[in-house]
C-alpha cells in the first residue's frame, strides 16, 4: 500500500513536469533501491524476441537497482491462462504478468488499477483502439497497460501466386506496400468466391474451426462483419437474430470450401497449412510467414499479409491484445508499474517490434508506423498492412461487446466455431441457435 | 517350461500318426504366431520409430512434402541443441530428482505399512487395507482443483508457497504411488510362509528385524517391481506439474517439452520429438535391464490369491 | 520401541496371560505406528481434498455462497455434460475391451514361440507402456497431423482418401481410443503372459488328447484359469482409462465439438480455463460413483484375498 502511494506521487509529479520525463525519473532512490520483481511474460515464438525483451528489462532493472526474474510462459495449451488462474486462486505469484484478452477483466477485483500511468501514456503515445479499451478498462479503471509483446492482428496472410492463379485477385495491388489499400471490392462475397476457386484448385483456405483462439478469432471477425452478436452489451442473449443467422449461413457456405478437418485445428494447424504449401490463405499474424521464411522460403516469397474482407456491417479484423498487469497481492507494485511505463516508451516498443520481426503490435496509435513493417521481406512490404496503418479495418475481438464474464466464456469455449460446425454438419439453424442460447445461459452463472 | 512341451511333445502316449499331425499343426501355429507378432510389433513400435525418424530431420525437411518415413539429410542438430540447452537439462534434473525421491518416500512408507497390514493384524487393519485400495478410485483429475485451494490456504496460514516449485511434486506424487505399491507389497508379503516370521519372532527378533532381515530380502523382486512402477508413474505424471508449476526452472520433463517446445502457434516438431524420445529414455533403459524383475514382481503381487 | 516389543515377544513364550495381552497391545501399537505415514498420506492428500471437492462443488461460481446441489442441478441440464458422461464411459469401456483382447491375443502368440525368443518380443511389445503417455501421445499427434500426417501419406500410397484423424467426431473418438489401446495393451499382455505360464501344461495335454480344438482349449482351459487376473487387470485399466487426462488433453483438447471431452479434461476446461472452480469440482466428482461400481467388483476380489492372508 505504501509503495503504491509512493509510485503514484512520483508519477503525478513526473507527468506534471514533462511527459518525456516519464521514463527518465527513476522510481526508487537510495534507501528504497533494490527490491525484487518477478515477471511472467508471454513466451515469444520468434527466436531472439525473448532475448530482446530480457535485455530491455535488464536495462531498466540495472538503472532502478531491482532484481528481476523473468518467466516466459507459453500460451500453448493455455499454460499462461492456467498460471494466471492458479496465481489468482493461490493469491501469490508473479509481480507482473502478461494477460491476454479477457483475463484482466476476469481478475478485475484482484488487479491493481493503473489509471495513473495509462492516462499519461495515452496522452503521450496516442489513443488505443476500442477493443483494447473494452478489454482493459473495466468500470472506468484501467486494469493493465496494453502490452507490445504478443498483441497481434490475425488478418489474412495470402499466397500472391495462388490468389492470382485461382481467384484472379492481385493482393499486392489491393494492398499496395506503402500506400492506402484499394480494397473496396474485397468483400466477404469476394472472399467466398476466392475460397471456392482456391479449393477447386487444390489450395483451400486454411481457417480453423476448432475451439482454440485462432479459430475463435476468425469466427469473431466474420460474425462482427454481419453485425452478429450472441450477447449484447447489456447482457441480453441475442443469439436468435437475423444477423447471427446470416453469419451462420455465410460460414456454412465458406466451410464447404475449407479442409474437412478444420473442426480439429489448433493454433498451429493453419500455420502448417500455409507452410506446407497447401493453403492459399490463412488468418494469422505473421508467424506462419516467418516460419515459412525459415523452412520453406519459396512459400514465404509469395506471402502477403493484408486486411480482411468487409461485410454488411463493416470491415473487421480479429485482434488480440495482451496486457501487463500487477496483482493487488503483489509485493512490488510500484516497480511493476515503473517497468510497464518503461516498456511502453516508443524506443522500447520499437525494439520489441523489430526483435519480433514485426509480429508484436503496440496498441498505441503513434506506434503503428515503425519502419520494420515496411522493410520486412521477402517479398518487400509483405507486412506493411499488418499493423492496420491506414485504419481501414476495425480491430475487434470475438464475443464483444458482451459483458466480460459472459464474453470470456463464449470465447474460451469456442461457442461461435462450434455453432458453425454444428450448422454445417446438417443441424437445423434453429436447433443450433437453441443450443448456443442454452450454453450462453449457462455462462450467466455467478 | 511351457515351450519344452512345444518343442518335444511327449510321444509316449501318442500314436505316431497323431504325433506327426500335431507337429505340423504346431509348425503352422508357430508361423502364424510370428506373423501376427510382427504385425503387432509394427503397431506397437510405429510411433516411437516415427519419433526417432522425425528427431533426425531439419525443420525444413519436416515441412517439405517428401516421404515422411525417410530421412534424406539426417542431422543431430536437434539433439545437440536440446542437450546443450540449459533449460532442457534443468527439466531432466527436476524429473530425475522428483522421480527418485518419490520412489524413496513411497517405498519406505509402503513397505513398512504393507508389512504391518500383512502380518500384524490389529484393530482396523483389514478396513485400512481396503481403504488403501479405495484411494486408487480417487484419481488426480478429481483432486487437483481442491489442491489449488489447499495450497492457497497453506500459503496464507504458514507462509509456505507450494505453487510453482518442483519439490511440491515430491509431496504430491506419493499419493499416486503409495496405494498401488502397498497393495502389491501386501500381496507379496502374504505369499511368504508364516513359519518364517514366526520362527524369527520366537528366536527373539523384533518386528523391525523380521521385516528387514527376512521379509525385505525374500520380497526383493516385489520391491524392485514396485520401485519401477513407482518411478514410471512419477516420471510420467502430467496433470500435477501442468497445474502446479510454471517457471522453466521448476518444470519436469513431460510438461516442459509440451509447454516450452511447442511455442505459440509455431511448430518445432524435430525438437519436440527429440525431447519426447529423450524423455522416454530413462524408463526405457530401466525396463531394458530390469524388465524380468518387474514382470515377475508385478504379476506375482497382483495375481496372488 | 522395537526392543520393548522384542522383549515382550520373548516374555510371551512364558505363559502369563496378562503379558500375552500386553504383547498383543504392543504389537498393535507398533503396527499402527508403522501404518501411520500411510494413513496420514491418505488423509491429507486424498481424503481431505476429496471431501473438500464435495464442499467446493456446492458453492456458487464466485465461491461466496453455498448453493447445495445447485451445480449438479445445473450440470444435469447441460447437453455437454451428458456428452462427457457418455464419452467417458464409451472411451473407457471400448478401450479396455480392446486392450484386453489385443493383450490376450498377443500374450498367446508370445507364449507360443520358443522361450529363447520370448524375452526379446516381450521387451519390444512392452515399449508403448513404458514411454510416458504425454510423450507418446505427442508422437501420435504428429502422426495424425492435418497437414503432415504420415499415416495419411501411407494411405495416399494406396489411393485411400485423407482421413481427418482428429477432425471429425467419429474419427477423433477412434483416434483417442486407438492411442489409449496402444498405451494400455502391453500391460494386459504382460499380465496375461504371466497367467498363461501358470496354467499347468498337463491341462492342455489332457484337452488335446480329448480332441479339443484350439478354441476349445482356450475357452475351457485358459480362460477359466485366468479369470481372476483378467478381472483385476481389466478393472485397474478401467479406472486409469476413465480418469485419463493427458491423452485427450494433448491429442484433441476435447475437439471437435466437445466430442472427445471426458471428465478429467472437461473439469479442467470448466474449472481452470473458464474460471468456474465449483463447477469443475462438480464435474470431476461424477467420476466417483461410476468408479465405485467398478470398485465393488474389485472389492470382492480384495476380500477374497484378505481372507487368505
Amino acid at each position: 500500500m505504501v509503495s503504491r502511494k509512493v509510485s503514484r506521487r512520483r508519477f503525478v509529479a513526473s507527468t506534471a513536469a514533462a511527459s518525456t520525463a516519464l521514463v527518465a525519473a527513476p522510481f526508487v532512490r537510495g534507501a528504497y533501491a533494490a527490491g525484487k520483481l518477478s515477471l511472467g511474460l508471454w513466451d515469444h515464438w520468434v527466436p531472439g524476441a525473448n532475448k530482446t525483451s530480457e535485455a530491455l528489462i535488464k536495462e531498466w532493472a540495472d538503472k532502478e537497482k531491482v532484481e528481476v526474474t523473468i518467466d516466459y510462459i507459453t500460451s500453448q495449451g493455455n499454460k499462461l491462462l492456467l498460471t494466471i488462474a492458479a496465481e489468482g486462486q493461490a493469491k501469490s505469484g508473479h509481480d507482473m504478468l502478461s494477460m491476454a484478452h479477457w483475463l484482466p477483466a476476469r481478475y478485475a477485483e484482484q488487479l491493481v488499477p493503473v489509471n495513473d500511468i495509462m492516462e499519461p501514456l495515452i496522452k503521450e503515445n496516442g489513443a488505443v483502439n476500442g477493443t483494447v479499451e473494452y478489454l482493459g478498462k473495466v468500470g472506468g479503471k484501467w486494469l493493465g497497460v496494453p502490452a507490445t509483446i504478443g498483441s497481434q492482428i490475425k488478418g489474412p496472410c495470402s499466397r500472391i501466386d495462388l490468389m492470382k492463379q485461382f481467384a484472379g485477385i492481385d493482393v499486392q495491388a489491393m494492398y499496395p506496400a506503402g500506400a492506402p489499400p484499394k480494397a473496396d471490392a474485397w468483400t466477404l462475397d469476394a472472399f467466398l468466391k476466392a475460397a471456392e476457386a482456391c479449393q477447386k484448385g487444390g489450395h483451400a483456405f486454411g481457417i480453423g474451426l476448432g475451439t482454440t483462439s485462432d479459430s475463435v478469432d476468425s469466427a469473431g471477425a466474420i460474425f462482427h462483419s454481419f453485425g452478429a452478436q450472441l450477447v449484447n452489451a447489456k447482457g441480453d442473449i441475442t443469439v436468435k437474430s437475423d444477423n447471427v443467422r446470416k453469419a451462420l449461413d455465410y460460414y456454412k457456405r465458406l466451410m464447404a470450401f475449407l479442409p474437412e478437418d478444420v473442426p480439429a485445428w489448433d493454433d498451429a494447424s493453419n500455420n502448417k497449412w500455409l507452410v506446407s504449401g497447401r493453403g492459399a490463405l490463412i488468418m494469422n499474424p505473421p508467424s506462419a510467414w516467418a516460419v515459412a521464411k525459415r523452412d520453406a522460403p519459396k512459400v514465404a516469397e509469395q506471402c502477403w499479409t493484408h486486411g480482411f474482407a468487409s461485410g454488411p456491417a463493416g470491415r473487421f479484423a480479429p485482434f488480440i491484445p495482451f496486457f501487463w498487469n500487477t496483482w493487488n497481492f503483489s509485493k512490488n507494485q510500484a516497480a511493476a508499474k515503473s517497468l510497464m511505463v518503461f516498456l511502453s516508451q516508443k524506443t522500447s516498443a520499437e525494439k520489441l517490434v523489430v526483435a519480433s520481426g514485426g509480429y508484436d503490435l503496440p496498441s498505441f496509435e503513434k506506434f503503428t508506423t515503425f519502419q520494420t513493417w515496411a522493410d520486412e521481406a521477402p517479398p518487400k512490404g509483405t507486412l506493411y498492412h499488418y499493423p492496420n496503418p491506414h485504419k481501414h479495418q476495425t480491430l475487434s475481438i470475438a464475443a464483444a461487446p458482451a459483458p466480460h464474464k459472459i464474453g470470456e466464456q463464449i470465447y474460451t469455449q469456442g461457442i461461435m466455431p462450434q455453432m458453425v460446425v454444428r450448422y454445417y454438419k446438417g443441424e437445423a439453424m434453429e436447433k443450433t441457435l437453441d443450443w448456443a442460447a442454452k450454453e450462453i445461459e449457462g455462462f450467466m452463472r455467478n | 517350461m511351457a515351450n519344452a512341451a512345444v518343442a518335444s511333445p511327449t510321444a509316449t502316449t501318442i500314436s505316431g500318426r497323431k504325433y506327426g499331425s500335431m507337429n505340423r499343426d504346431r509348425k503352422w501355429a508357430l508361423r502364424w504366431s510370428y506373423f501376427f507378432l510382427i504385425l503387432f510389433a509394427i503397431f506397437f513400435l510405429t510411433p516411437p520409430i516415427y519419433m526417432f525418424i522425425t528427431s533426425l530431420k531439419t525443420s525444413a525437411e519436416i515441412s517439405a512434402e517428401s516421404n515422411p518415413w525417410w530421412v534424406y539429410s539426417p542431422t543431430l542438430a536437434n539433439y545437440i541443441e536440446l542437450l546443450t540447452q540449459n533449460q532442457y537439462l534443468i527439466f531432466f534434473r527436476n524429473s530425475a530428482i522428483v522421480a527418485v525421491l518419490t520412489v524413496l518416500i513411497t517405498m519406505v512408507i509402503s513397505v513398512i505399512a504393507a508389512f504391518a497390514l500383512a502380518r500384524m493384524k490389529f484393530w482396523g487393519s483389514a478396513t485400512l487395507a481396503t481403504g488403501v485400495f479405495l484411494t486408487y478410485l480417487i484419481p488426480e483429475t478429481l483432486l487437483f482443483i481442491p489442491l489449488f485451494k489447499m495450497f492457497a490456504w497453506v500459503n496464507e496460514t504458514f507462509g509456505i508457497q507450494l505453487m510453482n516449485h518442483w519439490w511440491t511434486l515430491i509431496i504430491l506424487y506419493p499419493h499416486l504411488t503409495v496405494p498401488f505399491c502397498t497393495w502389491i507389497m501386501i500381496g507379496y508379503f502374504a505369499s511368504i510362509p508364516k513359519e518364517l516370521d514366526e520362527a524369527a519372532l520366537i528366536d527373539g527378533a523384533t518386528w523391525i528385524q523380521t521385516l528387514t532381515k527376512i521379509f525385505i530380502p525374500v520380497a526383493l523382486p516385489g520391491i524392485i517391481a514396485a520401485t519401477i512402477f513407482c518411478f514410471t508413474v512419477a516420471w510420467a505424471q502430467f496433470l500435477y506439474p501442468l497445474a502446479f508449476t510454471t517457471s522453466t526452472t521448476e518444470l519436469v520433463l513431460p510438461v516442459g517439452i509440451v509447454t516450452t517446445l511447442i511455442k505459440g502457434d509455431v511448430f518445432n516438431w524435430g525438437q519436440i520429438m527429440t525431447g519426447a524420445l529423450l524423455g522416454a529414455a530413462p524408463p526405457l533403459i530401466i525396463y531394458a535391464f530390469l524388465m524380468d524383475y518387474y514382470i515377475a514382481g508385478l504379476t506375482a503381487g497382483a495375481t496372488k490369491g | 520401541m522395537a526392543d520393548i516389543a522384542a522383549r515382550g515377544s520373548v516374555a510371551a513364550t512364558g505363559d502369563s496371560r496378562s503379558s500375552l495381552h500386553k504383547l498383543m497391545q504392543r504389537k498393535s501399537t507398533i503396527a499402527f505406528l508403522m501404518t501411520l505415514p500411510l494413513i496420514v498420506l491418505i488423509l491429507v492428500l486424498v481424503a481431505y481434498p476429496a471431501g473438500y471437492a464435495v464442499y467446493l462443488a456446492m458453492l456458487n461460481k464466485g465461491m461466496t455462497r453455498f448453493v447445495g446441489f445447485g451445480n449438479f442441478d445445473f450440470l444435469f441440464g447441460r447437453e455437454t455434460f451428458w456428452m462427457v458422461v457418455y464419452q467417458s464411459c464409451l472411451f473407457a469401456i471400448t478401450a479396455v475391451i480392446f486392450k484386453a483382447i489385443i493383450g490376450f491375443v498377443v500374450a498367446h502368440f508370445v507364449h507360443n514361440i520358443p522361450s529363447k525368443g520370448q524375452r526379446k518380443w516381450r521387451g519390444m511389445l512392452l515399449v508403448p507402456w513404458v514411454i510416458p503417455p504425454a510423450m507418446s501421445t505427442l508422437a501420435w499427434l504428429w502422426l495424425f497431423d492435418p497437414s503432415y500426417s504420415a499415416l495419411n501419406w501411407i494411405l495416399a500410397g494406396f489411393d485411400i482418401e485423407r482421413i481427418p484423424w482428429t477432425g471429425e467426431t467419429g474419427w477423433a473418438r477412434f483416434s483417442v481410443i486407438l492411442v489409449n489401446v496402444w498405451i494400455g495393451a502391453p500391460f494386459f499382455m504382460i499380465m496375461y503372459l504371466a497367467a498363461l505360464k501358470s496354467v499347468p501344461e498337463q491341462l492342455y495335454e489332457a484337452a488335446s488328447i480329448d480332441g479339443a480344438a484350439w478354441w476349445q482349449r482356450i475357452w475351457y482351459v485358459t480362460l477359466p484359469m485366468m479369470r481372476n487376473i483378467i478381472a483385476i487387470t481389466a478393472l485397474f485399466s478401467l479406472i486409469v482409462t476413465f480418469a485419463n487426462f493427458d491423452i485427450v488433453r494433448i491429442l484433441t483438447r476435447g475437439d471437435p465439438l466437445n466430442s472427445t471431452q471426458i471428465f478429467g479434461t472437461w473439469a479442467f476446461r470448466v474449472g481452470i480455463e473458464s474460471g468456474d472452480i465449483p463447477l469443475g469440482s462438480a464435474v470431476s466428482l461424477f467420476m466417483v460413483p461410476i468408479l465405485a461400481v467398478a470398485a465393488t467388483f474389485i472389492l470382492r476380489d480384495i476380500t477374497k484375498r484378505g481372507s487368505e492372508v
